[in-house]
């Protein structure tokens, strides 16, 4: 695979399922540079999931191409591919099968065909990274959701694949471990692999991701900064979305001086207090 | 495997509606009966000509209909190239590897694979004009258990959804490169566990889920249910199961009789 | 809430722990809740929410139980009679769906309880159309989308006719829309009927404008109370970065809160109210405005 080659190439993708009536993803274009980290929101039917297992070759282009590390997904099987692109499912039950935290862990690379101690080593590098190291013996289904979520996300993980992509891995968690999942995908992104993020929580996009792609009806409405996308109140409302609450809140303050594309609540705090604090 | 629940299709026919689920299982008795009573092709043959007749009645398509006609060509061509070997009488046409093949042989051959493609589809048109909920009442009248009623409905209910989480644990599985088609077939049905391993946890799950749900909307509570779908036997339903009874009853005494069949020795 | 008849729920020093755990899910907690009021729960994973939701729906689970719990005047214990005075709504829009068409749903309920078929044919359509499902009698089931089949639990659960309605995070599986409609229909089921509403989420800023008590809850016990404008405040439970989820609003305006800047009279935890106090505080503020772009 070309190393010089975008991360995710996808030109012209249209796709349908073969008993489908029609188009699902409808000409996407979308290029996904080495080291970024992305956000795909949208609401549920409008593609983003259909879009997103395109990039691990799960499936295959009605037309157009979609290409990983340069290489065509067309041309490659998914077990291949699997091992450039981890695919982290939305819920974690749908992947946990063995007994133990440590042979979950180990499945992905095995099946690469990894040498055990190599295996071993990505096993203990991946538990460690999302905090389940001690937990490395126990049974995988006496782990709460949130550690279930963690132990998905490390199984992939320890396939050390180049680009992630993670379906909504913050679904059913409470705060912490809302987080704490974010963090882990944060520090994965810092250490230079690409990371695509499948979510509906506006807030934590706003707060951690910088880039963001919105689906709609089979297309893409728009790309770009997460400060240029989530504080257009008008575009999302296209996709039948709504920018975060302290986003909307700024907007309705701009009147009085309040910048329109606030995403967090320091920054909301930071342009209230400036007009308001002793000077 | 269906998408939706059954292959019941709403259709605006006097059948689908105003027959009485119970008469329509007592039609699917009576074909069964009449297709053992049988083995003369061309009363088999007849037969499947009338369940055709009864699916177009209740405007069941054409097409509906095929697949169950087209999966029993199979076992026309096993009838007729197997049962020639066992059963003999009337001319002899050709012989092959020291056997005689007659033409009785061929004729009985065939009415098997008719007597197949007569059950398969009275069952398909009978489940294409049946719809799940009545035919549960119905059962619950003839005596099913109330409880062994909703159990069926929900088994009914789940298939789909199991359906997609096999499909989606075959997905999540194979992100993590298991690759179900390599390897000997040992190996496959061992490799196999990634998959039906999360979908058997993930069954009981949902079965878990179901359970609390159902009692917090008060299963089980008093006894015996009441139902929103109100069976009512019509005169016509009776004269059709008395039709039906009628007709079992004399291809069973045809049968004794001898008549209508190619061989007395076989079924 | 003085008089006792008003109250809907009566819980005192809830134990209860399941089989083989190390420590009690609720753990001695103590609760009112008045009649007609919409009371809001949050708090970690593992709180002991959704046992409280179970307890009160009176499916105690198999476990260790101790103390007392009254729900509409009605004893609940493991083993007691069926509560027919509250119905839950799960998290999950798959498993509480029973009946092959949504009719078949709706009716699954009150069949059970040997209501008259024909008053439950009558009432179907009426539920349908409180939950905006108005016309998908004869719809398959599977054909409904997430939001869709949490709107029809919910006419699950009103056409048992209770007199409480316990959510337990609803909208937790579901997508923006999804949300956004269920919550409209609460909403507009609140103002029509004067059912009680106790509802688990995770969506703090819904929470804060549709509850008018929220508690918190950690480690089995109720660790504070309070009306959203004033629970929200709470300076352990919210506003930093371990903390629970707290409408962004509120934790603005907390900050100003904390600087000076913001009189704690002010404070609020609900969008419209809190965006007019932001607008008032920058109208009266003395500082010239900073270059605008």
């Amino acid at each position: 695979m070309s190393e010089s080659a975008a991360a995710l190439d996808i030109t012209d993708l249209v796709f349908r399922y073969a008993s489908g009536v029609a188009d699902v993803l409808r000409g996407v274009n979308l290029r996904i540079d080495h080291g970024e980290f992305v956000a795909l929101i949208g609401q549920n039917g409008a593609g983003k999931t259909t879009l997103a297992k395109h990039f691990n070759g799960l499936l295959k282009p009605s037309s157009g191409s979609v290409r990983v590390m340069g290489r065509d997904t067309r041309a490659a099987p998914v077990a291949d591919l699997a091992r450039a692109v981890g695919y982290v499912y939305q819920n974690p039950d749908h992947q946990i099968f063995a007994q133990r935290v440590r042979a979950e862990a180990a499945f992905g690379p095995r099946n690469l065909g990894l040498s055990p101690s190599e295996v071993e080593q990505r096993v203990e590098r991946a538990l460690a990274l999302v905090g389940l190291r001690e937990h490395a013996d126990d049974f995988a289904f006496s782990l709460g959701r949130g550690q279930r979520q963690k132990l998905a996300v490390a199984s992939v993980l320890a396939m050390e694949p180049r680009i992630l992509v993670v379906d909504e891995p913050t679904t059913g968690l409470d705060q912490a471990g809302a987080r704490g999942i974010l963090d882990l995908l944060s520090t994965w992104n810092v250490e230079g692999r690409t990371i695509v993020v499948i979510t509906h929580d506006m807030t934590l996009v706003a707060e951690r991701i910088p880039r963001t792609v919105v689906v709609n009806d089979g297309l893409i409405l728009a790309d770009g900064p997460t400060r240029h996308v989530l504080t257009d109140a008008s575009l999302l409302r296209k996709a039948y979305l709504r920018p975060p609450q302290v986003t909307r809140v700024a907007q309705r303050l701009g009147d009085l001086g309040v910048a329109a594309d606030v995403l967090t609540v320091a920054e909301l705090y930071r342009q209230i207090a400036a007009r308001v604090g002793p000077s | 495997m269906p998408v939706g629940y059954s292959i019941y299709v709403d259709r605006p026919s006097y059948i689908h509606h105003r027959l009485d689920p119970r008469t329509k299982l007592a039609a699917l008795g009576a074909a069964f009966v009449l297709a053992l009573a049988f083995n003369h092709p061309a009363v088999l043959g007849g037969l499947v000509v009338l369940v055709l007749v009864a699916g177009r009645v209740a405007q069941v398509g054409w097409r509906s209909m095929a697949p169950f006609l087209a999966g029993s060509v199979w076992f026309i061509i096993l009838g007729v190239l197997i049962w020639p070997l066992y059963v003999r009488g009337g001319a002899p046409l050709y012989a092959i590897a020291g056997q005689t093949i007659t033409v009785d042989g061929l004729l009985f051959g065939l009415a098997m694979g008719l007597r197949v493609a007569l059950m398969v589809t009275a069952a398909g048109v009978w489940m294409m004009t049946t719809s799940p909920q009545k035919l549960t009442v119905g059962l619950l009248h003839l005596g099913l258990p109330y409880k062994a009623g909703v159990a069926m409905t929900a088994a009914i209910r789940f298939v789909p959804l199991l359906n997609a989480e096999r499909a989606t644990i075959a997905e999540a599985q194979q992100a993590r490169a298991l690759d179900l088609r390599k390897g000997s077939p040992l190996s496959r049905a061992v490799k196999s566990v990634a998959i039906i391993g999360p979908l058997f946890i993930r069954a009981i799950d949902v079965a878990q889920g179901l359970a609390v749900a159902m009692d917090a909307r008060g299963f089980g509570v008093r006894d015996g249910r009441t139902s929103i779908v109100e069976l009512r036997l019509t005169g016509v339903d009776r004269m059709v199961m008395l039709a039906l009874l009628a007709a079992s009853l004399l291809g069973i005494a045809l049968r004794l009789l001898g008549i209508g069949l190619i061989s007395r020795d076989y079924l | 809430m003085e008089p006792a008849d008003d109250v809907a729920i009566r819980v005192r020093d809830l134990r209860f722990r399941y089989p083989g755990a190390t420590r009690d899910a609720l753990a001695g907690l103590s609760l009112d809740v008045c009649r007609g009021e919409f009371l809001g729960i949050t708090g970690p994973s593992g709180a002991g929410k959704s046992t409280l939701c179970l307890c009160l729906k009176g499916l105690v689970p198999a476990g260790e139980f101790s103390g007392s719990v009254s729900v509409a005047g009605q004893t609940v214990a493991p083993g007691s009679a069926y509560v027919e005075s509250s119905a839950l709504v799960f998290q999950n829009p798959e498993t509480q769906i029973i009946g092959l068409t949504v009719a078949e749903d709706l009716a699954f309920g009150p069949e059970n309880l040997r209501r008259d078929p024909a008053r439950i044919r009558a009432a179907i359509p009426v539920y349908l159309d409180q939950v905006r499902l108005a016309g998908y009698q004869d719809v398959d089931t599977y054909r409904l989308s997430g939001g869709q089949k949490q709107r029809l639990a919910i006419a699950d659960a009103l056409i048992l006719e209770p007199e409480i309605l316990i959510l337990d995070e609803p909208t937790s599986e579901l997508d923006p829309i999804g949300k956004d409609q269920f919550f409209e229909v609460l909403e507009r089921l609140r103002r029509e009927r004067s059912i009680t509403v106790i509802m688990v989420e995770h969506a703090a800023e819904q929470l804060a404008a549709m509850a008018d008590r929220v508690i918190v809850m950690q480690h089995g016990l109720v660790v504070d109370q309070g009306p959203p404008d004033q629970l929200y405040r709470n300076p352990v439970l919210f506003h930093h970065p371990q903390a629970e989820r707290a409408p962004q609003i509120s934790e603005v305006l907390f900050e100003l809160l904390q600087a000076g800047l913001l009189p704690a009279s002010q404070f609020t935890a609900q969008e419209e109210a809190g965006i007019q106090r932001l607008r008032a505080l920058l109208e009266n503020s003395v500082q010239p405005v900073a270059q605008r772009v």
